[in-house]
């Protein structure tokens, strides 16, 4: 009898079916109360992981050889550029070594602390997000390379996001242009603070500028370190646009991201952090240990 | 089933990595809809749902979406696109064109009820900038395939 009734009727009962379960997952997700949901969401990604792994090795390991080809057929010239530069920069080397103990001493005198130094795990960028709605990428480095949620991730230019999602195997970052994420920030010379938040574009925009403030373009934007997530004195970006609306409590500023984030491939995984920073702010991602 | 499993594989692969470069003004196609259109026309209303479904875990699975949100919008997709097929003509190119579109615009406001629903919702002007280009750029490289593969026939035919 019940065979039959799910015959008859089994294509609304599939689709039903299906509708109820994919609404339960959101809901479940949403309310973040999903080991199941998190299970099947792990078990889908592990069956695709190693093929991803596979083709970030092979299309990485393509572009190196590449590269390392063109830069052979450079070496010749460049090797005799090279050695006066390597004559130009021994002698400034010896200036700098002489400026940075003299920089030590200023700051034992003035009882600053040491730059900002982080522990770092270097992942490789394996995919990227399937939707135009969001902009999530997977990094193939997860809880077995001591990632966890919410730590930081950097690159050479600065910062990229902050992990969401953490796997034994991959983790999901939440890139700092993604809709729903937000990042203090400091302007570098107003020293104000605002929040940037992402615009489903390439770009960013910092919101809550106090009116006061004298933002121009070209301002670099780090992170203010405010909100405990991320480290001070990263940076976020250049301000490329200013907003000012009549009767606005606040003003708003767009920002060019540093980092390239249709190009890039590797990460830096912020797993700790030693020391405050000096006051200010460093002008990079600082001294980094691997 | 085999051969759905591994063009599901292939369309993942292909939508986390390639489609990247595909790009324009952040805009990507949806390849996910456009398997799911091919496959929905061959198969059963049931079929075409629980394959809609599957492969809308596997999208949600790999972006920053709530977990089931393409689930939802390519299941109920599938399950229409098979009855359409039962009841229209879609062997000819511009029926089939204007359907794409269709899903893609329906794909699209269904995500994004949805997204406000869970109080992640993006601006009503998401519906202009993300929907329709999403939408209309998915459409034209079904355009791509159609020709394609109706090219392809047409060659074999020769032979």
């Amino acid at each position: 009898m019940l065979l039959r009734v799910f015959l008859r009727y089994r294509r609304t009962l599939i689709l039903s079916a299906a509708l109820v379960v994919s609404f339960l997952f959101m809901t479940l997700q949403v309310r973040q109360e999903g080991p199941l949901v998190d299970l099947v969401e792990r078990g889908l990604v592990l069956t695709v992981t190693p093929f991803l792994k596979v083709y970030a090795a092979v299309t990485s390991g393509a572009s190196r050889l590449w590269t390392n080809y063109v830069d052979l057929r450079r070496v010749g010239a460049e090797n005799l550029r090279l050695q006066d530069e390597v004559a130009a920069l021994r002698e400034e080397v010896g200036r700098l070594t002489e400026a940075g103990l003299e920089n030590s001493r200023l700051r034992r005198l003035l009882d600053l602390p040491a730059g900002l130094e982080f522990d770092l795990v270097t992942a490789q960028v394996i995919a990227k997000d399937t939707t135009n709605w969001f902009k999530i990428i997977m990094i193939n480095k997860g809880s077995g390379a001591r990632v966890e949620r919410n730590m930081p991730v950097i690159s050479t230019e600065g910062l990229v996001g902050r992990v969401v999602e953490v796997m034994p195997w991959a983790a999901k970052v939440q890139l700092l242009t993604d809709p729903v994420s937000s990042v203090g920030a400091l302007l570098q010379e107003q020293r104000v603070t605002g929040l940037v938040t992402g615009d489903r574009g390439q770009t960013a925009t910092v919101k809550y500028l106090p009116l006061m403030a004298e933002v121009r373009v070209g301002d670099v934007v780090l992170t203010s370190g405010m909100g405990g997530v991320f480290p001070k004195g990263i940076p976020i970006g250049t301000v490329t646009a200013i907003h000012r609306k009549s009767g606005a409590l606040f003003q708003e500023a767009a920002i060019q991201p540093s980092v390239d984030f249709g190009r890039l491939e590797e990460v830096l995984v912020v797993t700790g952090q030693r020391g405050p920073g000096p006051p200010g702010g460093p002008r990079g991602p600082g001294v980094v240990r691997r | 089933m085999t051969r759905f499993l591994l063009g599901l594989l292939l369309v993942t692969l292909l939508q986390t990595t390639l489609a990247h470069g595909l790009g324009v003004a952040g805009v990507r196609p949806d390849l996910y809809l456009l398997f799911l259109f091919f496959l929905s026309f061959r198969a059963r209303p049931e079929e075409a749902t629980g394959m809609g479904f599957l492969l809308g875990l596997y999208q949600d699975a790999f972006s920053g979406a709530p977990f089931g949100l393409h689930a939802f919008t390519l299941s109920a997709v599938g399950y229409a696109l098979s009855r359409v097929a039962e009841g229209v003509d879609v062997s000819r190119l511009v029926p089939r064109l204007v359907l794409l579109a269709g899903s893609g615009l329906a794909v699209g406001a269904l995500s994004h009820l949805l997204l406000h629903f869970f109080r992640l919702g993006p601006p009503v002007s998401a519906l202009l900038t993300v929907v329709l280009p999403t939408a209309l750029y998915t459409a034209l490289l079904g355009v791509v395939v159609l020709t394609a593969r109706q090219l392809k026939t047409r060659l074999e035919v020769r032979l």
